[in-house]
């Protein structure tokens, strides 16, 4: 894997994990689709590895490069 | 099989979606690309519409430079050519044809000459000699002279003047002299007051490799030796010269280029009659639809010509000769621009990519597959066969991703699983007869069904099974064989259990679709009703109502006629629009384009539904369902028959509870089966505006019962400590589902919004 990030979502300081009531940390995450995976810092919980994937980027930039992949 | 393995980018199978014959057989039937009429009469191949179009919008000089561009000496040509472009335009039909030589006299009378010197053009090494003057010699040597052979023309007469009066004795003072002139500027070798003699000819030939004359010349000196019919080259003296001793005007200059051509074949040291193309005038095979002609007659041309605005006039008469008959009502094709020939050579090439992007994909789902191009286009073209081919090729070589079809897929898979029911007529173990309403009727209108299967029951005898479920037609529009095989498995073997029954169906596409499964009738419940008669408390409807025929209904005028015997009965008053019948639209949720196209899916509704400020009627559940969600008044045939009216169109989760509700109630009420029903230990209440997003997003409640499950049970969440909003997500299948909610101290789950993604997530920790 190279160390190229492809995206950050900042953890804001207001996100907290529910079930263990630390904060989110910006984190390494990839995100996967039709073998093809790409490296990027999402806010996850640093206990139970909890990626939080806020409503616009889901909407935004996954949905668009969900697109291109499924015609690809 | 697993039918719901995301595809991957990493494989490469490619497969032929038609073999090179049956590509060009079908792109053969598109006739869009054909000339027009006036344009395949010309010999010379003069495009009359396009030069039309320009002296239409006032562009005369354009007009002019195709003249110029086709015949060397253009003035002769438009004051002497016999025109067979005028007798074939189809506006003498309804009227007066369009005056073509008047607007092409225009043309040069009112457009300006290309300036500018061209491109710098090199002699080429063979020379070419012309003997004599007449119209064919003239044009010929032109011709030659534009080729770049350095020509050498003998004529009797004394200058260029009486050389293009002898050629063409009809010109006016004023255009013998501009057309003198033009002469005059060509790089022609023009040997003035010579004694055409044969021994002229003899003497001066050796030193030519293209040799060609007059025809009076040939029949002078060499008698009998007739130019060849196809490349006008004598056997004898190898003289190019004209077909005939006194060609008309037109058919000199088309020698004249005609023989250029042999030419050039000559000159090249090859067979004069090889690789000439298609020469001359021709047949167009084009349609044009004359109903919307308006007649019109001439704008009188005086002596002197046309003014400009006279000019125009006359060519806005002109309806511009094309078949766009397929494109006029189908509301896919006008989107994508492009005419069945093109888009079929596209989707053959989006086949054929191996890696790289695919970019007629979305239109290739997009066609509702509803078959009107075939009844539309005169040739019948099926741009349906395409698409479904395509859809199949794509799924086969692992290209079609899941995210087009997936949600319909889930939800026949749905129709045929948890919402299935195939059941006897209670008390019978066989039965002479099984209802199959489909899967979009127990959705939209259950109250409907359960009232009909009632109906059936009591009025039919030797037993009415029911077999609530799909009848395949979403696997076979989606392409998915293996899917539509199994359904095809499951279908067969419920119906084998009830006795082989006679399949009474609710749904014109279940009709059509189980008819090739099973490869029997399968008869309408409007043919029972018929048959019958309206059960009691039908409702009458005196208000006008437009029928929309289904297009599955395309092609069976028994339905159609069947139908509307049948809102008859029911007092209806149709009021017929014109696309209808044969001519049908698609709502927009045949082919599955509103899953996959949800703007194109709402404007083939609004289509389907724009001619009158009347209610809509149809015998389609999905017909009535979209021409609802677009805010028409519409209802299904039934709803009336059963007095079932089945009000606002539901939401996708509506749909998949209508349809477990009705088997819960068919189970409870006809059959006397207790049903047992688990409710969750906690409550969701989902508001009205997040219900439309869910819509919208298509997010099931189901989807959101088991994130919040998935909650409950201990699961992960983010807590907003600011607003206090919680956010959580499930991975389901290929999607993962996200929910913002709040949680109150009772456990009452609210849900503020929704989303979803396709894509995997995890930390890079993972594996």
């Amino acid at each position: 894997m190279t160390d190229k990030v492809y995206y950050t979502v900042e953890a804001e300081d207001n996100l907290i994990c529910r079930k263990c009531g630390i904060p989110l940390e910006k984190t390494e995450a990839v995100f996967e689709y039709l073998d093809n995976s790409f490296p990027v810092e999402l806010p996850a919980c640093p206990k139970c590895g909890f990626v939080y994937v806020p409503e616009d980027l889901a909407l935004g930039k996954v949905l668009s490069v969900e697109k291109v992949l499924e015609d690809k | 099989m697993d039918h719901f393995k995301e595809r991957s980018t990493r494989d490469y199978f490619q497969k032929k979606l038609y073999s090179l014959e049956g590509l060009l057989e079908r792109e053969n039937r598109c006739i869009y690309e054909e000339p027009a009429f006036c344009h395949a009469a010309c010999p010379l191949g003069l495009d009359a519409k396009k030069l039309i179009g320009f002296a239409e919008k006032g562009n005369f000089s354009e007009a002019r430079a195709m003249l110029e561009h086709i015949a060397p000496f253009p003035r002769i040509l438009v004051y002497g050519c016999e025109a067979p472009c005028e007798k074939v335009c189809r506006m003498n039909e309804v009227g007066e044809g369009i005056d073509i030589p008047a607007l092409e006299r225009a043309a040069m009378n009112l457009g300006s000459p290309k300036t500018g010197r061209g491109m710098l053009k090199f002699k080429k090494k063979q020379k070419a000699a012309v003997f004599g003057s007449d119209l064919f010699s003239l044009s010929l040597a032109a011709e030659l002279a534009r080729k770049s052979y350095p020509v050498s023309f003998y004529v009797s007469q004394a200058d260029a003047v009486s050389l293009i009066k002898d050629c063409a004795p009809f010109l006016s003072k004023d255009d013998l002299a501009k057309e003198a002139t033009r002469l005059e500027a060509m790089d022609i070798k023009i040997i003035y007051s010579c004694k055409l003699t044969k021994e002229l000819f003899e003497s001066e030939k050796e030193d030519f490799d293209i040799i060609a004359a007059a025809r009076s010349f040939l029949n002078a000196y060499f008698p009998g030796d007739i130019p060849d019919s196809r490349t006008l080259l004598s056997p004898v003296s190898k003289l190019l010269s004209s077909q005939n001793s006194d060609p008309g005007v037109l058919e000199a200059v088309f020698d004249a280029r005609r023989a250029g051509v042999s030419a050039d074949r000559i000159a090249q040291g090859l067979d004069p009659g090889s690789s000439r193309g298609e020469e001359g005038a021709r047949e167009s095979r084009l349609f044009t639809d004359m109903s919307e002609a308006v007649p019109s007659k001439r704008v009188p041309e005086p002596q002197e010509g046309y003014t400009r605005e006279a000019a125009m006039e006359e060519a806005a008469r002109c309806i511009r000769c094309k078949c766009e008959e397929c494109i006029k009502h189908c509301v896919f094709l006008q989107e994508t621009g492009k005419y069945p020939r093109l888009l079929t050579r596209e989707i053959y090439n989006n086949v054929d990519i191996i890696m790289g992007d695919h970019l007629m994909n979305k239109t290739i789902n997009s066609c509702s597959l509803c078959g009107q191009c075939t009844f539309t286009c005169p040739n019948g073209y099926d741009m349906a066969e395409i698409c479904r081919d395509a859809r199949e090729n794509m799924v086969s070589t692992t290209k079609m991703a899941l995210a087009y079809h997936e949600f319909a897929l889930l939800d026949m898979l749905f129709s045929n699983d948890e919402a299935f029911l195939a059941k006897p007529q209670s008390g019978y173990e066989e039965c002479k007869y099984v209802f199959f309403p489909g899967c979009q009727a127990g959705a939209i209108a259950p109250e409907a069904v359960f009232k009909a299967y009632s109906d059936l029951t009591g009025r039919l005898e030797g037993g009415v099974g029911l077999i609530n479920g799909c009848c395949g037609a979403i696997a076979k529009w989606a392409g998915r064989t293996a899917i539509y095989e199994e359904c095809e498995e499951l279908l067969k073997s419920e119906l084998k259990k009830l006795g082989k029954p006679k399949i009474i169906a609710a749904c014109p596409t279940c009709k059509k679709t189980l008819e090739e499964m099973i490869g029997a009738e399968v008869k309408g419940i409007w043919d029972i009703l018929n048959e019958k008669g309206l059960p009691e408390g039908a409702l009458e409807y005196d208000r006008p109502l437009i029928m929309h025929d289904s297009c599955s209904a395309r092609g069976d005028s028994e339905m159609q006629t069947a139908i509307r015997k049948l809102a008859d009965s029911l007092g209806c008053t149709l009021k017929e629009v014109p696309y209808n019948g044969d001519m049908t639209e698609c709502c927009g949720y045949g082919g599955l384009v509103s899953y996959v196209n949800k703007d194109l899916a709402s404007k083939m509704a609004q289509s389907c539904t724009k001619d009158e400020d009347v209610p809509y009627i149809s015998y389609c559940m999905a017909c009535r369902d979209r021409f609802a969600r677009e805010g028409r008044e519409s209802m299904h045939v039934l709803e009336l028959v059963y007095a079932a009216p089945a009000g606002n169109p539901p939401d996708i989760s509506e749909k998949r509870k209508n349809r477990l509700n009705l088997k819960r109630k068919l189970l409870e009420e006809v059959w006397n089966e207790e049903v047992i029903v688990v409710n969750p230990e906690y409550k969701i209440v989902i508001p009205e505006d997040v219900s439309e997003i869910l819509d919208e997003r298509m997010i099931l409640e189901e989807d959101v019962y088991d994130v919040i499950g998935a909650y409950h049970a201990g699961g992960s969440a983010v807590c907003d400590e600011k607003s206090g909003l919680l956010t959580s997500s499930l991975r389901k299948g290929n999607v993962t589902f996200w929910l913002n909610f709040t949680e109150d101290e009772t456990g009452v789950y609210t849900i503020k919004g929704a989303y979803s993604h396709r894509m995997k997530v995890r930390t890079r920790y993972e594996v």
